[in-house]
């Protein structure tokens, strides 16, 4: 196929600790480090090991949001990826939002497989593959553990809470990848230094006419509450004791 | 003591009588695990009467056998446990301390000061199992001793118990301080020979916020020290960690330890892992070191590298560094050494280290790796291939002896960060003798006039 798309979100980092701000109107972002979505980086694995077995001609990074998400764009072309379009808004969007920017890029990219996490580490959604899968009006492989493509055919391993499950769907498709997809490669040097040099298109989001406005309304955040802290029993007499006490056992 | 205050059926003992190389093993009637400074104390009182020897006791993890009763003293001892001594007394952020008492392990620490959005920076691979008073026994060093200093460096104030049973009660966090002798100095790195510390007050520093973790692959050395001055030039104070192994050592991790992945695929005979970070949300820091990288290697002084993107790959790589000492245990019996010698002088070491123990032992294995940027390398030995292990083993004091002669003729030392304990008596006998040792044995009586402390770890009884 001529063309790979791999929508890549910037989220928190993985590690950082979130906190809420305190009137509850939403989490801490200001001065966090951010990071390529883990699962997004593993649909972005998966497009250049395509790419690198001759299934593919190109690999477009697409992300949207503020102007500095070009950094991460910057590692996911020296990734591998050929170029990268950066959908450019400072707002929040929800997935349905974004599902109907990426469907704008997709209808003048024309790619043969669009690639992307399977959710998104901040808001957890597990929607957006999906949405855009709708809207463009093509088949969906959601949760792939493995991916294989045969001339216009995808074969996708998923993972289901039964076990695994194989699929075949057409292409042009949207395929989201799961954890145990792939393990993404090491970043080389040489390769940050080509990046460097490989072009970043920036479009303004109201260059889309999409609408973009949110469809939720958020009420309020809040800290889950903290576990209590587990107490130790000597013999098993008193645990027995312990989990009657709580009703746990009759 | 209470019930759970001590341990003396041997079953029970034996954890805590064997070292984690099991080189040695040791012999004591009873092991005890006091859960305050006062039983702690107590117990002092008790064996400084009864003149019964007291081996503290951390994680034992130390690799010098000095937390073990050896059986070779005469004296009867008891082991004497900071295990249960575990609170975190308190943390203050604002004051950028911790007090905390000796039994915490070091994890419990790093977690605390994270939780409260602060760095306790001493890291090593056994920070699972190492705890605080042990770290200080040691003065125990790591992998951020670059930035951040040994653990000398990061205690404000300490509480001990003197081998009478009286309390030093030295917990402040003052930076400064200056009313006559700093005695806490005294106990950091006295390996249990002067006292029991029970608690301590330690810095703490801001978190860091952006980390940039690479790894590189070396033509030599000497393009490795280069590129460490080239760097401290570059980054300044943001280089946190400055790590290097031979590819040998990491062909060792590739082969026994499961899981673990080549960074590169055109390795070089040395690698380096190198860790920037800032606590300033630095979203430039990663682009710095990318940029310098890639100067360096245009220069020819690396060969190639790789820059994690994510934690994950942070974790690998750092879980490669990790890995070396446990990937070597695997390949059978070994010979260790903890040299440091002045950075700039590293790759002359161990061209003149490598051609001596080769004369020595045909076929035998360097396994090289450690802190280059604090000029202290795990100069290991592995027995040759097919060998016995056991005629290699008894080689240990020839050969040790001939490495530490080099290391010191090149104006190093012999002991970098593991200490003495009761595998390099004699070396510090030989290597500081006369007034050296003298004023350390002037210390000893000082404070332990009946040799009840540790007996026989750094010096022999006279
Ligand atoms: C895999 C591995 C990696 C390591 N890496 C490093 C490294 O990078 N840098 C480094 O410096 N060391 C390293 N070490 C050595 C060791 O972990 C450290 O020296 C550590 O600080 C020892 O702490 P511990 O609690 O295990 O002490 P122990 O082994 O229990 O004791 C060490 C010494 O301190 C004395 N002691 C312990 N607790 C007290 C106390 N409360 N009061 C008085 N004396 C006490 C003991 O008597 C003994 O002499 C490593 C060890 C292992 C096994
Ligand atoms: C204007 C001013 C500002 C100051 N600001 C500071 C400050 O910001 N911070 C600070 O810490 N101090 C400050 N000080 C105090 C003083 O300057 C410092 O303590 C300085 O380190 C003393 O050095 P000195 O050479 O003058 O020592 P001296 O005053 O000559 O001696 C100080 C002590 O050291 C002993 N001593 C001196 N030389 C030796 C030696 N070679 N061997 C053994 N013992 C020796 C002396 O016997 C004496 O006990 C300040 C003083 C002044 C006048």
């Amino acid at each position: 196929m001529q063309k790979i798309i791999v929508c890549l979100k910037r989220v928190v980092d993985y590690n950082v600790r979130i906190r809420v701000k305190p009137d509850g109107s939403g989490v801490v972002t200001e001065g966090l480090k951010m990071s390529i979505n883990p699962f997004d980086e593993i649909a972005l694995e998966e497009a250049l090991r395509l790419r690198e077995k001759g299934q593919a001609q190109e690999v477009v990074a697409v992300s949207i949001g503020p102007e500095d998400v070009q950094q991460q764009l910057r590692t996911a072309l020296a990734m591998g990826a050929d170029r990268a379009i950066l959908v450019q808004t400072s707002a929040e969007l929800e997935p349905l939002a974004a599902a109907r920017i990426l469907h704008k890029i997709v209808l003048s990219e024309q790619p043969g497989l669009v690639l992307l996490g399977k959710q998104a580490i901040d808001d957890d959604c597990n929607q957006t593959g999906q949405m855009l899968a709708a809207l463009w009006d093509r088949p969906q492989a959601t949760f792939a553990s493995k991916l294989e493509l045969k001339g216009t055919v995808a074969t996708v391993t998923r993972e289901v809470d039964a076990g695994l499950e194989v699929i075949e769907v057409d292409l042009p498709a949207v395929v989201t990848s799961d954890l145990r997809l792939n393990e993404p490669r090491y970043v080389k040097l040489p390769e940050i230094m080509k990046a460097k040099k490989k072009t970043i298109d920036v479009v303004a989001i109201d260059s889309l006419g999409v609408d973009a406005a949110p469809v939720l309304r958020v009420t309020r955040y809040d800290t889950p509450p903290v576990r209590s802290k587990g107490g130790m029993v000597k013999t098993v007499d008193e645990l027995v004791t312990a989990l009657r006490d709580r009703g746990l056992l009759a | 003591m209470g019930p759970g205050g001590y341990l003396t059926a041997q079953t029970d003992l034996r954890g805590y009588l064997t070292e984690w190389r099991g080189l040695y093993s040791g012999t004591t009637p009873c092991v005890l695990l006091p859960s305050t400074t006062g039983q702690v104390a107590e117990i002092l009182r008790l064996c400084a009467r009864h003149r019964i020897g007291v081996v503290p006791q951390g994680g034992n993890t130390g690799l010098v056998g000095g937390a073990i009763p050896h059986s070779t003293e005469a004296r009867p001892q008891v082991l004497v446990s900071a295990r249960r001594l575990d609170r975190i007394r308190s943390i203050d952020a604002e004051d950028f301390s911790i007090t905390a008492e000796a039994g915490c392990l070091l994890a419990t620490l790093q977690a605390a000061a994270s939780e409260a959005g602060r760095l306790f920076p001493l890291s090593l691979a056994a920070e699972g199992s190492c705890q605080l008073g042990g770290n200080i026994s040691t003065n125990a060093g790591g992998t951020a001793v670059l930035r951040f200093g040994t653990m000398r460096d990061l205690v404000l104030g300490l509480e001990v118990v003197l081998p009478d049973g009286r309390i030093l009660d030295g917990l402040r966090s003052l930076r400064k301080d200056n009313t006559g002798y700093d005695l806490k100095q005294l106990f950091i790195g006295a390996e249990g020979t002067l006292g029991f510390v029970t608690a301590a007050t330690c810095k703490l520093f801001p978190q860091p916020s952006s980390v940039v973790t690479a790894w590189v692959t070396l033509p030599s050395v000497a393009a490795a020290i280069s590129l460490y001055g080239a760097a401290r030039d570059h980054l300044g104070d943001d280089l946190t960690a400055f790590e290097f192994a031979s590819q040998f050592t990491v062909e060792l991790v590739l082969k026994n330890i499961p899981g673990t992945r080549a960074p590169l695929d055109n390795p070089g005979p040395w690698n380096l892992l190198m860790e920037v970070s800032t606590p300033r949300t630095d979203s430039g820091l990663e682009a710095r070191v990318q940029d310098f990288l890639a100067t360096m290697q245009d220069g020819n002084r690396i060969i190639d590298g790789v820059v994690a993107v994510n934690r994950a790959q942070r974790d690998a790589l750092w879980h490669l560094r990790h890995s070396m000492s446990e990937a070597q245990k695997l390949e059978g019996a070994s010979i260790k050494h903890d040299v440091s010698v002045p950075v700039a002088r590293m790759e002359d070491f161990l061209a003149d280290a490598t051609a001596a123990v080769g004369s020595m032992v045909t076929g035998v294995r360097v396994v090289a790796f450690g802190h280059l940027g604090d000029g202290n390398v795990h100069f290991n030995l592995s027995q040759p291939q097919d060998s016995d292990g056991a005629a290699f083993l008894a080689r240990w004091d020839e050969i040790s002896h001939r490495v530490h002669e080099v290391a010191v003729s090149f104006g190093g030392s012999f002991s970098a960060e593991h200490g003495i304990g009761a595998l390099k008596v004699a070396e510090l006998a030989h290597w500081r003798s006369g007034l050296p040792l003298e004023l350390m044995r002037a210390i000893k009586f000082a404070l332990d006039p009946l040799g009840i402390m540790n007996p026989g770890k750094l010096f022999r009884a006279e």
